[in-house]
């Protein structure tokens, strides 16, 4: 549940920030093509990271052991 | 082709950046009255690569020789000029004055002019030098000399006196009659001793005073007095620690001897005058003299330094106009002379959407010169390859100069520099992840992002020179290593609780069993990054290790995908449907069959929690395949799935192999049957005959070669892809060491010291810490990092598409020069 939730603000995220370089810097089609792929790429990255160490945790083999408290 | 022929597959939207520019070779024929402006034009627009059409040509053979000559010239003066002025403690004001146009020659006759004057300068300076340093040498004389002279000349009559009278009784047979009469008239005379004073070297007084001692046999009579300050030696101009000496000497002989030691060991003598009266008004005189002289030098010093100061202040915008003008030549000489038709020929490669620039630039020098001709443009069709252009800004052109290092980028091949501005910060900060220290990063970037224009004027040191050309490459990893850190929950091997309670919490309220089960999951998993729990656990090791290796493993796999899949627009853009089919497709499925079904039992695994031993089930697939799996089973089919996927990876590579050569051959062949019969129609045209030979002599086709290139191929990517993949552990080792040694001086630096409640300790400690955080973390583990992600991006992922053995475009450009010379 929290997996999808997060998933789909990554993806909110990504699509705001392109739109925002497209407004901010609008250089021509070429130049946005370039713009819009770097930051899906940077936001594909993000997320990438995130899910991986979020599914890791997720359902986990092996547990939290303290260290003798001092 | 150069011009784009050949047919280019659009199957996407153009991308800026992804494929070089498309380049034309294009021909400007340039009439000789106009050559020098537009050449000056054209290096202004710098867009054209020239040619060089007189290779054959030894430099003094070419057309412009004289001129790049008196340009040389014209470099020398200056130079003499810098060093000149570098001497005098001034530097060139760095401001250009632009005083309008200055006329070439002119400006020779203006240098000229001014390095007489200066040389002439220099050398009365030096002359004038010299005399002073001699009267000032004189003085000195006067005054020592003077107050030790009387006694020491009443000794030394003395001591004459004594010798003479020794010799005299030790009369021996061998002492001819003649001798014995003139001693015995010389004993009534008046004792005559000649004298000679000066300055000689304090370093070689005692060998002067030995050799003066053998030489004469004794016969002198030395007194040195040593000078408190050093004495500047008027022959070489520095300052030398000097004695003043006297030394009285009888007979002619004698003083010829002395005369040649004094010479031997560079002292230097003065007339010194025996008469007290005398002494008194020789050391007016020099005083007065040297007085004058001192004027004099200062006034001409104050005429050398305004002059220095005038050429000063024009220096930059000489220097840059004579280079300017030497690499003008430089190209004119480049171009071929056609004297028949009184105009130069240039050949050279631009980017096609230059050409309106170019033909402006072309009729701007036309009217400039007041030519009746213009020039001519034309495009020429070549199979040459082009170089490569790509339009960078300064942001993007780090990231290009990064990919450019390894390669250049083959002729409209896909550029890896797009995908490198975010993978590479992106693979760096997996390999750095510590918030505190992306913080630490970013304010250094940002210091000098903010001063960019103040730097970027200035000449800084080579390290400084680079991280300032690097800046955009540290801020994209720093604000990426930022984004890491929070997932790693790392400040400074810190972890704090920002997004929520940790997932864990005791079994029961007495957390007995804390430190032996541990705790348990209560909660959902932590929102965003590592639980803040784990660290400092016993068990934190072992979980980390599989997370960041099992991470690891997929960026690698789906960095290996993206290069598979950019080689696929390669060849869907060169139109090689016989790479699509026999390379991409196969690489494809090999790759995925093995290492994707990986990361998708991985992804099986954390999602449904299972057991399953990952290591077993993949060594077990190839060693047993139709095994049972038992409790190592994921899903339902996987079996059959196994299977199935063994048997593509194993179909996938034969495929890659065999099929290409053999078709590249029959290729090769329906070409080459289609151009045997154009010799027939066309024996006229020579210069059809003349292509069609070219382009059969290109494509022979060796059979052999092609099957090995191949094989090496093939065997390169089988092989590659259980090592490359095994490479990307290094984003878990470097991200292990990073937190390691940050914990390390977290918790035994810092915190040692304030266990010790006392505050000198704490300051130490405090210390220490911010020096081993700076230089270990912050420098070698950036570097570090820096590093092995650029070395997965060179190799790991660029060697599944990236061919790099293109040439760079380095356009006729005065701006390019300023960089180059200094």
């Amino acid at each position: 549940m929290g997996f999808f939730v997060t998933t789909l603000i990554f993806i909110m995220v990504g699509i705001i920030a392109s739109l925002m370089v497209r407004i901010c810097c609008n250089r021509g089609p070429s130049a946005n093509l370039l713009h819009s792929t770097l930051v899906i790429t940077a936001t594909a990255c993000c997320w990438v990271m995130w899910a991986i160490v979020y599914l890791a945790q997720m359902n986990p083999l092996i547990v939290p052991i303290l260290n003798e408290v001092e | 082709m150069g011009d784009g022929g050949g047919g280019r597959g659009g199957c996407c939207p153009p991308m800026d950046l992804f494929r070089s520019e498309p380049m034309q070779l294009v021909q400007l024929i340039i009439p000789i009255e106009s050559a020098h402006h537009t050449i000056s034009y054209l290096g202004d627009l710098g867009l054209i690569q020239f040619k060089d059409l007189n290779v054959e040509k030894s430099p003094f053979q070419r057309t412009y020789a004289a001129q790049i000559k008196k340009c040389a010239e014209m470099a020398r003066k200056l130079r003499f000029f810098k060093e000149q002025m570098s001497k005098a403690g001034l530097s060139p004001s760095a401001k250009i004055m632009m005083r309008g146009d200055i006329d070439m020659d002119d400006l020779e006759v203006k240098l000229g002019e001014l390095e007489a004057e200066l040389v002439e300068i220099n050398a009365n300076g030096e002359k004038l030098q010299r005399a002073y340093s001699e009267l000032a040498e004189y003085k000195l004389v006067l005054h020592k000399a003077g107050e030790f002279f009387y006694s020491i000349r009443s000794s030394a009559t003395a001591q004459q006196r004594e010798i003479e009278a020794h010799s005299i009784s030790e009369e021996s047979v061998d002492t001819p009659l003649l001798l014995e009469q003139e001693m015995s008239t010389d004993l009534s005379k008046q004792v005559k001793l000649g004298f000679l004073a000066g300055l000689v070297p304090r370093v070689k007084s005692m060998a002067f005073e030995r050799i003066l001692f053998r030489a004469t046999r004794g016969n002198v009579f030395l007194r040195q007095s040593a000078v408190e300050d050093p004495v500047t030696d008027p022959v070489s101009g520095e300052k030398i620690e000097k004695n003043v000496f006297v030394v009285f000497y009888s007979g002619e002989k004698v003083k010829n001897k002395i005369l040649k030691i004094c010479e031997a060991f560079g002292a230097n003598r003065y007339s010194f005058p025996e008469d007290l009266g005398k002494q008194a008004q020789m050391i007016t005189e020099v005083s007065g003299r040297l007085s004058e002289l001192k004027t004099t030098i200062d006034v001409g010093l104050l005429h050398r330094g305004n002059l220095l100061q005038t050429i000063g202040d024009q220096f930059e915008q000489w220097n840059l106009l004579v280079r300017k003008e030497k690499s003008i030549y430089h190209t004119l000489n480049m171009l071929s002379i056609d004297v028949t038709k009184k105009c130069l020929v240039a050949e050279g490669w631009s980017p096609t959407f230059a050409t309106k620039q170019i033909q402006d630039a072309l009729q701007r020098a036309t009217f400039d010169s007041n030519s009746q001709v213009g020039a001519i443009f034309q495009v020429l069709h070549t199979i040459e390859s082009p170089p490569t252009y790509f339009r960078t800004n300064k942001f993007t052109s780090a990231f290009q100069e990064i990919v450019d290092a390894y390669g250049v980028a083959k002729y409209q091949e896909a550029n890896p520099g797009v995908f490198t501005i975010v993978t590479f910060p992106f693979l760096f900060a997996v390999m750095f992840g510590d918030w505190g220290h992306g913080l630490c990063l970013l304010l250094a970037t940002l210091f000098f992002i903010i001063r960019e224009k103040k730097l970027s004027n200035q000449k800084l040191g080579d390290i400084t020179e680079m991280t300032f050309g690097g800046r955009y490459v540290i801020l994209m990893m720093a604000l990426f290593s930022i984004y890491t850190g929070l997932i790693y929950n790392e400040f400074f091997s810190v972890p704090f609780e920002l997004f929520g309670p940790s997932a864990y919490a005791c079994r029961d309220l007495s957390c007995r069993d804390a430190s032996t089960a541990g705790l348990i999951k209560v909660r959902r998993t932590y929102p965003f990054g590592v639980d803040p729990v784990w660290h400092g656990s016993r068990s934190e090791l072992p979980f980390l290790n599989s997370l960041k290796m099992k991470m690891s493993i997929l960026i690698g796999v789906a960095q290996m995908n993206l290069g598979i899949i950019l080689s696929y627009f390669n060849a869907k853009f060169f139109q090689n449907s016989l790479n699509i089919w026999f390379q991409f497709v196969p690489q494809m499925i090999f790759l995925n069959s093995l290492f994707g079904y990986l990361s998708v039992l991985i992804i099986v695994k954390w999602c449904t929690g299972s057991q399953a031993d990952l290591y077993h089930i993949m060594i077990y697939m190839f060693l047993s395949p139709t095994d049972d799996l038992g409790e190592n089973q994921l899903f339902i089919g996987q079996k059959t799935g196994q299977i199935v996927l063994l048997l593509l990876a194993l179909v996938a590579v034969p495929w890659m192999l065999l099929p290409k050569p053999f078709l590249m051959k029959k290729q090769h062949e329906e070409r080459h049957q289609s151009q045997l019969y154009v010799p027939l129609q066309s024996t006229e045209d020579s210069f059809q005959l003349d292509t069609s030979h070219d382009s059969h002599d290109h494509e022979e086709f060796e059979f052999g070669e092609v099957f090995v290139h191949q094989l090496i191929h093939t065997i390169e990517f089988v092989l590659g892809a259980v090592s490359n993949t095994a490479s990307y552990l290094r984003l878990w080792a470097l991200s292990l060491a990073h937190s390691e040694l940050s914990s390390v001086f977290y918790e035994k630096v810092l915190l040692l010291a304030w266990g010790f409640n006392n505050v000198i300790i704490l300051i130490v400690g405090i210390i220490v810490f911010i020096c081993a955080t700076i230089g270990v973390l912050l420098v070698m583990e950036t570097l570090s990092a820096f590093l092995h992600a650029l070395r997965l991006h060179w190799v790991e992922f660029q060697n599944k598409f990236y061919e790099g053995d293109g040439y760079k475009f380095c356009p006729f450009s005065f701006a390019l020069l300023s960089e180059e010379d200094d």
